[in-house]
């Protein structure tokens, strides 16, 4: 027991508010829930009043018919499209950065963290006229297209997660490997030692390809939308339609927040890394 | 026989000498070879593109005109013009108020809540883990998400908010001169903050509350990180020397939590400075432009007319936006760099 907790009406105090906090802190989570397995007339008079009831799954069938499906299914390929090409270039770039010896290597490294600090916006204008240029925007094109930007914008992250893993791995074991190409040394001896700093970034990178709103919007056209897109589609106040946009705003939340669940201790070493090892 | 063997030595090194030498200049490519696939995806679809923003500021044009800047008569190069037309409209420094209020509140929301809450969890011993999933959960919900979740609790017919500001009786308007409230009408007109020089809008509290509730989880991650690798002789020397737990967080626990807490600050400005989902699945900006912060503005500019001129604009706001968000953050991250050498 932390001493300082010995006092009772400290532990108390502290155990009270933060009992009252978390409280509060899961209402919405709660009002999304309860909304999305209870029919809309009951949602109107409230979803905390539990008079008669109903429990119905009915909402999330109504959800996915409408179109729901292909949202979900954009969702996936975009981020996981995203996350392979992020991952394959980044761990290929965090090695030569964590290992090898080259010119321009601080200068690059720097230019790929500004990735993180600048906002988006200074590439989201260009970026339609462009991939009209280059034959981006039209059908399937379009998916290669915003997971390439997002591998461009996940390359700063990417090398700064990834790097100190891989330069963590003690030279005596390369050393070992000597005569192998770099190739080799790479793929059979780097790669597996590194491995949970790689699925965290994995793990990192989907959570945040999966949430991105502002470039899905912008650059995809209709049919080619993610989940989140669709939500701020269907979210208005006038649709008068809380029964499938909750079902579809729980659904959009579940997959991330599995992999959160399953990987938690992957998910917070990765968040780490580059802080501890700064 | 030793100079037959010296010769024949020599003419294997002769041999090999040419092959080394591609061997080496190979070897000098390699690096080169391991970064240029994620470099290569970076300078076409971020550098050129940021380039071009850049480049495009200075012209007159809009997004469906071709995409050539030989096609003069699309393009009118204006110089500074898109900033000046800018820096003169009232719009663009409406988004500023806003985004100014978002720059202030949000992580001052993240950085207290989130420093008082890890601190709490910290003390607490029992639980630790239940209740730093509670707060760390929201962080794994799109923005995109949690405004649609947020547009429900603010719903003023079936929203829990309303529901008990109904129950404990403070529904109904107040107005204390300078600050109008409407309670209930948290996403339409919620009221307004009168300074004299400006006229903050309370729709942007609601906004930054639904952002804070999803972001604070970050903060709490980082300062826990923190204070597992504080020292604990220093709190048990503090205990043992009398100090109250107060004057502990105060003068132990704090100061230790430097960097993390600048780390936090730092991100959640960063956040506030690029602010647009939230915004934009709860109010896209409305009522009218009360809750239009930059961000959203220049997407509105750009892609909301495509037909008319004014992507020129739009690019200056997103120029301005960068340009400001760098000049924040970079002192502060070298600052914490030094530090930490």
């Amino acid at each position: 027991m932390t001493s300082l907790a010995r006092s009772r009406r400290l532990a108390l105090a502290i155990y009270g508010t933060l009992t009252v906090a978390s409280i509060v802190w899961l209402v919405p989570v709660a009002t999304a829930l309860m909304t999305s397995v209870r029919p809309l007339e009951e949602i109107r008079r409230g979803w905390w009043n539990l008079d008669g009831a109903t429990f119905t799954l009915s909402n999330y069938s109504k959800a996915w018919e409408q179109g729901l499906s292909e949202y979900v299914v954009n969702s996936f390929l975009i981020a996981l499209a995203s996350v392979a090409l992020t991952l394959s270039a980044g761990v290929l770039a965090a090695y030569a950065f964590a290992r090898l010896r080259f010119r321009f290597r601080r200068v690059s490294y720097f230019l790929l963290l500004t990735t993180m600090i600048v906002p988006v916006q200074i590439i989201l204008i260009p970026l339609l006229p462009w991939f009209k240029t280059i034959g981006l925007s039209e059908g399937a094109w379009q998916y290669l297209g915003i997971a390439l930007v997002h591998t461009a914008f996940g390359a700063g992250l990417a090398v700064f997660i990834l790097t100190p893993f891989f330069a963590e791995v003690p030279d005596e074991i390369v050393d070992a490997a000597r005569g192998a190409s770099h190739l080799d040394v790479f793929r059979r001896v780097i790669l597996p030692l590194a491995l949970p700093g790689i699925v965290s970034f994995a793990i990192i990178d989907f959570v945040f390809v999966w949430n991105d709103l502002l470039l899905a919007l912008t650059l995809l056209g209709r049919d080619y939308q993610p989940v989140t897109v669709g939500l701020a589609n269907l979210q208005s106040p006038h649709l008068a339609q809380e029964d499938v946009v909750s079902a579809g705003a729980i659904m959009a939340i579940l997959p991330p927040l599995l992999l959160f669940a399953v990987l938690n201790r992957f998910y917070v070493r990765g968040l780490f890394a580059g802080g501890v090892k700064g | 026989m030793s100079s037959v063997h010296a010769a024949r030595t020599r003419a294997l090194e002769a041999a090999g000498a040419e092959p080394r030498r591609w061997a080496a200049r190979r070897e000098r490519l390699v690096p080169y070879g391991f970064v240029l696939p994620l470099f290569a995806v970076f300078v076409a679809f971020y550098l050129w593109p940021a380039l071009n923003t850049i480049a495009s500021s200075l012209f007159e044009w809009g997004l469906l005109n071709p995409w050539e800047l030989q096609a003069s008569g699309e393009w009118d190069f204006v110089g500074l013009g898109n900033y000046g037309e800018l820096l003169g409209s009232e719009r663009f420094w409406n988004a500023v108020l806003n985004t100014a209020v978002w720059l202030v509140l949000f992580p001052l929301l993240i950085v207290g809540v989130s420093l008082a809450v890890s601190i709490l969890i910290w003390f607490a011993r029992l639980g630790r883990v239940a209740f730093r999933t509670v707060f760390v959960l929201p962080m794994t919900i799109s923005l995109a998400a949690a405004g649609v979740i947020w547009s429900f609790v603010y719903n003023p017919d079936f929203g829990v908010l309303s529901a008990l500001v109904e129950r404990l009786g403070l529904d109904g308007s107040l107005d204390l001169g300078f600050i109008h409230f409407e309670g209930g009408n948290w996403l339409s007109d919620p009221g307004v903050i009168d300074l004299g020089v400006a006229e903050l809008r309370l729709v942007n509290l609601s906004l930054i509350v639904a952002g804070f509730w999803a972001f604070t989880g970050f903060g709490v991650i980082t300062l826990t990180a923190g204070l597992t690798t504080m020292s604990q002789d220093l709190i048990d020397a503090a205990t043992v020397d009398g100090a109250r737990p107060r004057q502990i967080v105060r003068y132990v626990i704090i100061p230790q939590l430097r960097g993390p807490l600048v780390v936090v600050g730092v991100i959640s400005v960063i956040f506030a400075l690029r602010t647009f989902d939230i915004v934009w699945v709860m109010t896209r900006g409305g009522p009218a432009q009360d809750s239009e912060v930059l961000a959203v503005l220049l997407w509105k500019q750009a892609f909301a007319f495509l037909d008319s001129p004014q992507a020129g604009l739009a690019t200056a706001v997103a120029v301005l936006l960068a340009a400001l968000l760098v000049a924040l953050a970079y002192p502060v991250l070298r600052g914490l760099r030094r530090e930490r050498r």
